[in-house]
């Protein structure tokens, strides 16, 4: 059988999650790889979420807030658009390859972009094959488990 | 943790969620996590059994955890909140899943269906553990209303509120009241007076006690929430901007035509008689239909479409513009009889009350239709000085499927609506979203048609979508009612989701004061910790992510909650 990513998409609620819900609403059909979390803004993610869901297994993960401008909390995207570069410093140095995470801007009209993003990072993700950051951090967390998952936590 | 009882609802929707969602094999899932006391399906939980049946499960259990897999939460979140409320459980133990628009509604094959789903309850029932009960706050609703928009909406918006006895203030920008409806003549399909219409509410509005209007007045800035904004209205020629404070807005900011420049094919700015449907409207208003030389037009052409209905300009349709035309037809018969009347058209949209017979009607006064085909616009030359008549139009008419060309000496552009090109700072300084063509967005098409994702500021009118008087007079009475009911109950209650300061763990480094877009957190010198005023807090979590010391919990959107949901649908 071959190989089918599993994708973390963590949406902020009122662009990119009201998108989301305009692609169902829409009918609009893509690739069922994705599992989407909702928090209120992009600002809100924590590197740590990212560092959890790769941990867990993920093979990739996908933020997606509103457009530059238009952050229904004024300017918040602008703040995870500045940790985000970061984050991709310290996901490399960990080996990670820069398609595993993404971060998208859709807007509440745009359900189809929305699943063209997903639709596009599955087949990133699947070309890439399964996240290699896995086995290590697992092993790792069976080695000592509890004083790993801290280390992610407050990574 | 050994104490957690959660119950699990599955719902068919329908066949919406079971016909792809294998929903047996969910339960069958849910049953085997820990904590789980039951697992069950109904055909819809939104309804009056399927909500009572949580219920009665939340107190013939015990249930203290309730997990929807559902619509999303941006759908029926507050139903079961309510359903956990009235059987005394604290709302904010409920946890949805989307598994209907982010899941049945967007995939096919069952079996990936089935296992997402699964997926994403799993992610709730692990979440829905380290769910708290939250106590939701109440802030006092100030009764006074800004309603943005002197049109027909607006005006209507305006009396609504002002005749319940509450304050309103009515901004406009332009220097007189009646927005669009002031340009035009006559009213499709009854042909009453505009003028008539917004005389009448011009003059009450004008007159009212309660009602305040602000001319040639923009809304340059608004903070704050429902029920307590804060607004700044700059007035031309005025150095000091005025500060109202109100507890909700309407936006009727209604709509300008489509540029009919932009289609090459008309000829319009180049070619005299090639005008638009608003410039119809000035010459009927001044009592004489001529063309550019002085001459009564013998031949006068209506093109329907103008911008609308386009691949290149807007795909929507308009909505008023083909009876518009038909009014036309009525308008131009009844000053020039021997005139020649055609009307070009792509399909005839007559779906108002009393617009067939309109439609009926003007196919009586003789009017020449014919159909022109979709992206396949007419066009427009100059004819021979020889002829009596001075432009042609060729067009591939569909109905007898030949290329004909008719002779016109005045050509009318039944030029299309389109989102004012400031409607992207308007949803800017009001917080609301466009769709993709650029009008507002409301909160939901048919259930929830005139608020917005922004608690307190409502949509009405054109700026919403095209949309005709009687509609637009509908949406601004519904959106009136919906503040009226807010400000009779006197108070709003608030989300009970905000960012809290741990003291035990603040180092006082002030990080989070700068990250506030409220400056909602305030610096105590003496004690040297921040601290988050609740009521201004919005719970966007900028805060939460960015405190060194991660001495900031965001309610309801904890570290240790979508931790647990990552490892949910991980598992």
């Amino acid at each position: 059988m071959s190989f089918e990513p599993k994708i973390v998409g963590i949406l902020c609620n009122w662009c990119s999650y009201t998108g989301a819900d305009l692609a169902g609403t829409s009918r609009t059909k893509y690739a069922p790889n994705i599992r989407v979390l909702r928090v209120m803004c992009s600002a809100r993610v924590d590197p740590t979420f990212i560092f959890k869901a790769l941990s867990e297994g993920a093979d990739g993960v996908l933020i997606c807030g509103c457009h530059p401008g238009d952050c229904h909390y004024v300017e918040g995207n602008y703040k995870a658009m500045r940790r985000f570069p970061l984050l991709k410093k310290m996901l490399a140095d960990l080996g990670v390859e820069d398609q595993r995470v993404r971060l998208e801007w859709v807007s509440a009209s745009e359900g189809q972009r929305f699943a063209d993003v997903v639709n596009e990072m599955t087949e990133q993700v699947r070309k890439l094959g399964p996240s290699k950051i896995k086995p290590d951090l697992l092993a790792d967390r069976r080695n000592r488990p509890a004083a790993a998952a801290a280390e992610v936590a407050h990574a | 943790m050994s104490d957690l009882k959660i119950g699990v609802y599955i719902c068919n929707c329908g066949t919406n969620i079971a016909k792809t969602v294998d929903c047996e094999a969910v339960i069958k899932a849910m049953q085997t996590l820990p904590g789980v006391a039951v697992a069950k399906s109904y055909k819809y939980m939104c309804s009056n059994p399927g909500q009572e049946m949580i219920a009665a499960d939340i107190k013939t259990l015990g249930l203290n955890r309730v997990v929807v897999a559902a619509c999303s939460p941006r759908m029926h979140e507050p139903t079961f909140r309510k359903a956990l409320d009235s059987a005394g459980l604290n709302p904010y133990f409920l946890e949805m899943a989307n598994i209907r628009e982010q899941n049945s509604w967007v995939h096919e094959d069952g079996a990936a269906c089935t296992h997402k789903a699964i997926d994403l309850t799993r992610g709730a029932v692990k979440r829905v553990a380290f769910h708290e009960a939250l106590e939701k706050r109440s802030v006092p609703m100030s009764p006074s209303v800004l309603v943005l928009g002197g049109g027909v909406a607006g005006m209507t918006a305006a009396l609504e509120i002002g005749d319940a006895n509450q304050t309103v203030y009515l901004v406009e920008r332009e220097d007189h009241l009646g927005g669009n409806v002031a340009r035009i003549d006559l009213t499709a399909p009854h042909l009453d007076s505009a003028r008539d219409l917004l005389l009448d509410r011009i003059t009450r509005v004008t007159t009212h006690p309660k009602i305040k209007v602000l001319l040639k007045s923009e809304l340059v800035e608004m903070s704050g929430y429902i029920g307590n904004f804060k607004t700044k209205i700059k007035t031309a020629g005025k150095e000091l901007e005025l500060e109202l404070e109100v507890g909700a807005l309407v936006v009727c900011t209604g709509y300008q035509e489509f540029d009919a420049k932009k289609i090459r094919n008309f000829g319009y700015g180049s070619l005299p008689d090639v005008i638009t449907s608003f410039e119809l409207e000035t010459m009927i208003r001044a009592g004489k239909i001529v063309t550019k030389s002085g001459k009564t037009p013998r031949y006068v052409s209506l093109i329907h479409c103008v911008g609308s209905r386009s691949e290149e300009h807007h795909p929507y349709c308009s909505r008023v513009c083909c009876m518009t035309a038909i009014k036309y037809a009525h308008e131009v018969k009844s000053m020039i009889p021997d005139a020649y009347v055609s009307d070009l058209y792509i399909d005839m949209h007559a779906f108002g009350k009393g617009c067939e017979d309109f439609y009926k009607r003007g196919s009586e006064l003789r009017t020449m239709f014919l159909m022109y085909k979709k992206n396949q616009p007419p066009v427009v030359r100059v004819a021979d000085p020889k002829e009596k008549f001075g432009m042609l139009i060729a067009l591939s008419e569909q109905l007898s499927g030949e290329d004909v060309e008719i002779p016109a000496d005045l050509i009318v552009l039944m030029v299309g609506m389109e989102p004012r090109a400031d409607s992207a700072s308007v949803a800017h300084i009001v917080n609301i979203s466009r769709d993709k063509d650029g009008w507002f967005i409301e909160s939901h098409p048919k259930l929830d048609p005139v608020a917005t994702t922004t608690d307190g500021i409502f949509i009405a009118g054109a700026c919403q979508a095209p949309k005709d008087i009687p509609d637009s007079v509908a949406q601004a009475r519904a959106a009136s009612a919906r503040i009226m009911a807010k400000i009779a109950q006197g108070k709003i209650w608030v989300d009970a989701v905000y960012a809290e300061v741990d003291p035990e763990y603040c180092s006082g480094c002030r990080m989070c004061n700068e990250l506030c877009p409220y400056s909602a957190i305030e610096f105590d010198a003496a004690e040297k910790r921040s601290h988050v005023i609740s009521a201004v807090c919005k719970a966007c979590g900028a805060c939460v992510a960015g405190c060194p010391s991660s001495a900031i919990k965001g309610r309801h959107f904890t570290d240790k909650q979508i931790f647990a949901q990552i490892e949910g649908v991980m598992a």
